[in-house]
């Protein structure tokens, strides 16, 4: 359309979608915050006259972020999660008066339930939008921007909430961890996850234990992970992948990050993640993976896809020293494993802990059935 | 660190007079047991002093191989000994580690994670204790800096060493050689073991040439006697090691058909040579070969094999759970067969036969008859070594780790096990030369070897 707003919302998304395309934003987490913040600035700027319009908008940002980097789930999960405060938000400030049809608390039925949500993420929204609770017109000829006007704070409260959330991930995650480690346990975790990273630095303020970290080639994250938990006084052992079955009779449980948690309850995490956890349902170790909420992705075909798996640079594992082997051997270098529901016992997320197989409804409560392809 | 040094008296008054129970007994009276643990605790007592003035100057980390090297030195001279004398020495490791335990129990809270892996035992350095032959010294040299890996060629380079030695041998007067050559050997053994513990395979020749050497008729005259004892070194070569591998070539050959995809883990010389004489005998078929750090055997078979002309493809071990449904077999070696039906082999093929396994991929392991042991092994705890950190530090170029930089860190100990053991509920057969078994018939090799004991 070319308006101030729209190209300066064009210039913002683009600079994000670049920076995606060339994969400089590191971390699930980092490209959420980002996300969240290019979101941010769109709906303050965006000129809307009624929710259908403000929802396309977001929708259109969202797919050119996913567009560009779709293995990054976690930038999709993002516009989804904020596409569900704004319909929230609108909902609660539209039905806002002394008429307003509560949700009948009587009937609880299974399927209000599971496709209202929980009515208690809807009671908390409520009170906000009640204390403003001005009718907003849609679709007002006289004054096309009221409806914009009056719904704008609210929605820029509800993407502070999510940046919050997304703000101290690490922090709620971390507050079981005390639960969750007992003394003198052996954990068995791979590569590096912040997440977890924290989970057991938090853990080891209350418990002496003792960490082995499995090194992942060819990334190397293990180095990093176990120099940042033994300068922290954790006990750490470095080893290399091959010695996990080996280990795996001494370890107590196997700690993970997730890269992401598909519908069905599986997850992408690090390569080497499926040997560890298969290596530990042989010997009925628990597996216990430590993500946050926005890793929750409502897809859940896509291990289906060889894809999926989001290959890295094969010189890392046969490099270019090896002369003349290179044309003649095929190398392959997956980034990701997927690890299927069966294998896993218990997601801790900032959110509380969870089994794989209740997955499925997290995500109906946070995200909307028609956000799902966006 | 006070709260060690007080727990001492305690343990010092324990060995000498636990109340009620032994009043003082004298050495000769105490059964052998009793004397056994009253030694480990004094020993234990000893190695707390030593490391409580070790420890006020020099990090946890320093100190830890210090204490790992002295276990790590009971472990492979207790490892070469007779089996029966192995569960023993074992536990005379952990009884040492349980006092040592309880007595500095608020100070090793966090270090006693270091210890469940310290009967592994790094090699020590070599002490010369009477004469080492000169082949056998290049030899062990050999060994420590893993320039000889793999059971096949460190048995073959043992034996072959030891040819040397034998023919350099002169009996002294007023002994025969039946008997003095085997005091004769000890220390060279020994040596070969403290430059790297010893391999079943070696353990197993060795074991068949103290048979030999025993079995020497006392009225041979000297040269006579030693070329007949390198005549059935160079038997036990051929049959054992040559021709069982030929055999097994053929027999593993008609498993691999046109069109399939083979993986194997790393480097067996066994697996290189069957793959190596099916493509010669014109299958088409494609391997895929998985390798992983410390020892990156793989590229080196990697490398033979493409120049063979077979198509491969390679990839680190974390990767097979993607590869894996594309393989019809997967192919591996072994260190050593036990018993109870279990491969004991290079770190990281539990992991593979594991996932082969779980996707209905059989896994077949190629083994000659003569890495059977005898001994039942449970877990990769049992027996293990570990490789020093220094040798491995091969990294693509465009990814170096400073390897060095971490193991200065306190808390952070580095571990490189070489070894796995795969359990039989793995393995789908193994493939020897006198048949292909399933696991649970390891036991009956020697049966059908025709002799009761290897």
């Amino acid at each position: 359309m070319g308006t101030a707003p729209e190209i300066a919302n064009q210039r913002i998304v683009e600079a994000l979608v670049s920076k995606l395309r060339r994969r400089q934003v590191v971390g699930s987490r980092q490209t959420a915050i980002e996300t969240v913040l290019v979101l941010r600035q769109v709906i303050s700027k965006a000129r809307f006259s009624n929710i259908e319009h403000l929802i396309q908008i977001i929708k259109a940002v969202g797919r050119r972020l996913v567009q560009a980097q779709p293995k990054e789930h976690t930038v999709g999960n993002t516009v989804r999660k904020v596409l569900h405060h704004v319909r929230e938000e609108y909902h609660a400030v539209s039905r806002a008066g002394p008429s307003s049809a509560q949700p009948p608390k009587s009937s609880f039925s299974i399927s209000k339930f599971v496709s209202q949500g929980q009515p208690r993420k809807q009671n908390l929204t409520l009170p906000k939008s009640e204390a403003r609770s001005t009718s907003l017109r849609e679709n007002d000829p006289d004054d096309p921007d009221s409806f914009a006007k009056g719904l704008k704070p609210v929605l820029m409260e509800a993407i502070q909430d999510v940046l919050d959330e997304l703000e101290t991930v690490y922090d709620n995650v971390s507050k079981s961890a005390r639960d969750h480690i007992h003394s003198d346990e052996i954990v068995l975790t791979i590569g590096h996850s912040k997440t977890v990273e924290s989970f057991l630095k938090s853990a080891s303020h209350y418990r002496n234990y003792t960490v082995i970290v499995a090194e992942s080639a060819p990334s190397f994250g293990g180095h990093k992970m176990a120099r940042s938990l033994s300068t922290a006084g954790i006990s750490t052992f470095l080893v290399p992948d091959s010695s996990i079955y080996a280990l795996m009779s001494r370890v107590n449980k196997c700690i993970l990050g997730a890269h992401a948690i598909l519908a069905n309850g599986g997850m992408f995490a690090v390569t080497g993640s499926l040997l560890a956890v298969s290596a530990a349902q042989a010997h009925s170790t628990p597996v216990v993976v430590c993500a946050g909420q926005f890793k929750l992705t409502p897809l859940w075909n896509l291990y289906h896809e060889y894809g999926a798996l989001d290959f890295a640079d094969p010189s890392s594992v046969l490099g270019f020293e090896e002369g003349s082997l290179v044309d003649k051997v095929d190398v392959v270098n997956p980034y990701f494993d997927y690890v299927g529901p069966e294998l896993i016992n218990v997601y801790i997320t900032n959110d509380g802990d969870h089994p794989p197989s209740s997955v499925y409804r997290l995500i109906k409560e946070s995200y909307d059935d028609e956000d799902h392809e966006l | 660190m006070p709260s060690a040094v007080v727990p001492l008296p305690e343990a010092a008054g324990q060995s000498s007079a636990p109340p009620g129970t032994l009043p003082a007994k004298s050495q000769k009276q105490m059964t052998k047991a009793e004397r056994r643990e009253m030694q480990e605790r004094q020993r234990a007592a000893k190695a707390e002093k030593a490391t409580q003035n070790q420890s006020k100057n020099s990090p946890k980390s320093s100190n830890k191989p210090a204490q790992t090297s002295k276990e790590g030195a009971l472990a492979p001279r207790r490892a070469s000994k007779a089996a029966d004398l192995a569960p023993k020495g074992f536990q005379g490791a952990g009884g040492q580690s349980k006092d040592v335990k309880a007595s500095g129990e608020d100070k090793s809270a966090h270090t006693r994670g270091l210890r469940i892996f310290s009967h592994f035992g790094l090699p020590k350095p070599t002490a010369h204790k009477g004469e080492v032959h000169p082949t056998i010294v290049r030899l062990g040299l050999q060994f420590s800096e893993f320039k000889i890996t793999g059971a096949n060629a460190r048995c073959i380079a043992t034996l072959t060493a030891f040819k040397t030695v034998i023919q350099d041998y002169v009996t002294p007067p007023n002994n025969t050689l039946s008997r003095h050559l085997m005091t004769y050997l000890s220390p060279q053994i020994s040596y070969l073991v403290s430059a790297r513990p010893m391999s079943v395979t070696m353990g197993n020749a060795i074991r068949q040439l103290k048979l030999d050497i025993s079995g020497t008729d006392i009225d041979l005259p000297e040269q006579d006697a030693k070329d007949a004892l390198c005549d059935k070194i160079d038997t036990y070569i051929r049959d054992r090691i040559i021709a069982a591998d030929q055999v097994i070539e053929e027999t593993a050959g008609n498993k691999i058909k046109d069109g399939d995809a083979i993986l194997t883990y790393a480097r067996s010389s066994v697996v290189e040579k069957v793959l190596l004489a099916a493509y010669a005998d014109g299958k088409q078929f494609t391997v895929t070969v998985v390798d992983s750090r410390p020892m990156l055997e793989g590229k080196k078979l990697l490398e033979v094999l493409s120049f063979a002309g077979i198509q491969c493809t390679y990839l680190l071990l974390p990767a097979v759970g993607s590869v894996i449904t594309e393989i019809s077999m997967v192919l591996v070696g072994a260190h050593s067969l036990h018993s109870n039906g279990a491969v004991f082999s290079r770190a990281g093929t539990a992991l593979v036969a594991m996932m082969a396994k779980q996707h209905l991929v059989p896994v077949v392991v190629c083994c000659e008859t003569y890495k059977f042991s005898e001994t039942v092994q449970l877990d990769s705890f049992t027996r293990n070594e570990l490789a020093p950190v220094e040798l491995f530090n091969s990294f693509p170029q465009n990814k170096q780790q400073d390897l060095s930089s971490l193991s200065d860190q306190p808390n952070l100990q580095i571990l490189n096990p070489l070894y796995d053991l795969t359990p039989p509920s793995s393995i789908t057969a193994v493939v020897t030369e006198v048949g292909v078994i399933p696991p649970s018939s390891i036991s009956s090799i020697p049966l059908a070897l025709g002799r009761t004991m290897l």
